[in-house]
């Protein structure tokens, strides 16, 4: 695949880029995901820019990676088809039309604040962008993993982000650390039971230790005392992961 | 310096910011109430501008930021577009750099324990902000006056009962899917504009 890239590394000029990311840009209502239905149509089938096995790469690097995905999908495909220049070349191409558009559009909304029809007509766009936020929520909580883990992460962060003015970004740090100590904890049990018994049955240490997950998600949950909640939850985890498997002292360690 | 903080707290959103669009906006919410750079209403408004303008929700929304914020300096429009800029700029840099990197590393990132493990912590995390924003935009809709982090009854006070009916019309076309396909979000807001200017502009209905 690396070899597959070099070859066609060059095969497209920073200009196309640019001029393929704007239309998208200028093109693309509602972001991300539109826009990465469009794409594949557009960089795949039709200019063959990349292979549909780039492409599924480049959505799994756009979604789990910080920022915007319709701007980390340019980025990502600007830097593999045309290097650290490329990926600046697209992210500009993608980004330019909103902020031309959005930038004129301001001065519009400052002159029409104070129009009546104007506010008449967003007292309807509010009530209709709490549906839509509605329908944003309820898509994700889709794609979510159904288990009590994600669900009381899930719960927790909701009532800190709501109740308190504790800042949204610790709150997705801790749930990093945590996901981390679960998932690592999770594969060392799982691990740990293979060896025991040979053929493990895998669902038994799973949901044993789902039963015991809510005490230490209510700590992390409640508080304000962010980093030591975390790591105490963190810690907890370790215990609950372990518990089920007390037959087994080693594993509490 | 307003553009320093504008820069710094909106690195800080591009960076934190997982799953897209929507997931920033508890962050927005957060420091447009920090450093009263917007109003609840105004940021709702916008949103419904974002979402029927093309482009990406996210940068539309920090390009509005930035420009609102820019446009309260001295440099008047020019300090608009500086802003807008910055905002921009700050937004999208994290995530630039993190990619040129990821790429060069992608087996290693794809099959790491730590990324895996952090990610199925942050995703239900930032479904739960997500959440969050749907009561709290819900409710500055609903009820204006109430503030979730001091809940007292003032928050009470004023309750748009229209709106509310509103909302319960369009939650079901939201839903409605004609041959296969959802209604889209501009066809959405656009009706919603439609209503409102009937129902509080020709009718002058008062909440």
């Amino acid at each position: 695949m690396k070899e597959k890239t070099q070859k066609r590394r060059y095969e497209v000029t920073l200009w196309q880029l640019f001029v393929t990311f704007f239309k998208l840009g200028a093109f693309t209502f509602g972001g991300g995901y539109a826009m990465i239905a469009l794409l594949e149509e557009e960089l795949v089938a039709k200019k063959r820019w990349i292979t549909s096995a780039d492409m599924l790469d480049m959505v799994v690097i756009a979604e789990s990676t910080p920022g915007v995905i319709a701007v980390n999908t340019a980025t990502s495909v600007g830097y593999r088809t045309h290097g650290v220049s490329g990926a600046i070349i697209a992210t500009l191409g993608v980004v330019l039309p909103s902020f031309v558009i959005i930038a004129a559009l301001s001065f519009a909304i400052e002159a029409f604040q104070d129009n009546t029809w104007y506010k008449a007509a967003f007292t309807g766009i509010q009530a209709c962008v709490g549906i839509l936020i509605v329908n944003a929520f309820v898509k994700m909580a889709g794609q979510l993993e159904r288990d009590w883990f994600s669900a009381i992460l899930l719960i927790a962060a909701f009532a800190c982000a709501t109740f308190t003015k504790f800042n949204v970004i610790y709150l997705i740090m801790i749930g990093a650390v945590i996901g981390i100590a679960y998932t690592l904890i999770k594969n060392k049990v799982a691990q740990k039971k293979q060896a025991a018994d040979g053929i493990s049955g895998d669902s038994d240490s799973g949901e044993a230790s789902l039963d015991n997950a809510p005490q230490d998600e209510d700590a992390a949950g409640g508080s304000d005392d962010g980093d030591g909640a975390a790591q105490s939850s963190a810690e907890n985890f370790n215990g609950d992961g372990a518990a089920p498997q007390s037959s087994d002292e080693e594993v509490k360690k | 310096m307003i553009y320093l903080t504008l820069f710094w707290e909106y690195f800080k959103i591009g960076l934190f910011t997982i799953g897209g669009g929507y997931a920033m906006l508890p962050m927005v919410q957060q420091i447009i109430a920090k450093y009263g750079w917007l109003t609840d209403a105004e940021l709702i408004n916008f949103i419904g501008v974002a979402e029927s303008t093309p482009g990406p929700f996210a940068i539309n929304l920090a390009t509005f930021v930035g420009m609102t914020v820019g446009k309260t300096t001295s440099l008047g429009i020019f300090g608009g577009f500086l802003g807008a800029i910055t905002a921009t700029v700050a937004v999208v840099l994290p995530s630039l750099v993190i990619i040129i990197v990821v790429m060069n590393l992608f087996q290693k990132f794809k099959t790491s324990k730590y990324v895996q493990g952090a990610l199925c912590g942050i995703r239900p995390v930032v479904v739960g902000l997500i959440l969050s924003a749907v009561l709290t935009v819900g409710c500055a809709v609903i009820l204006p006056n109430l503030d979730f982090t001091n809940i007292n009854a003032e928050g009470f006070s004023q309750f748009n009962w229209i709106s509310l009916v509103i909302m319960a019309a369009f939650f079901p076309l939201s839903r409605l899917k004609i041959k296969g396909k959802k209604i889209h979000p501009i066809i959405l807001i656009l009706s919603a504009a439609a209503v409102g200017i009937v129902i509080f502009g020709v009718f002058k209905v008062q909440q």
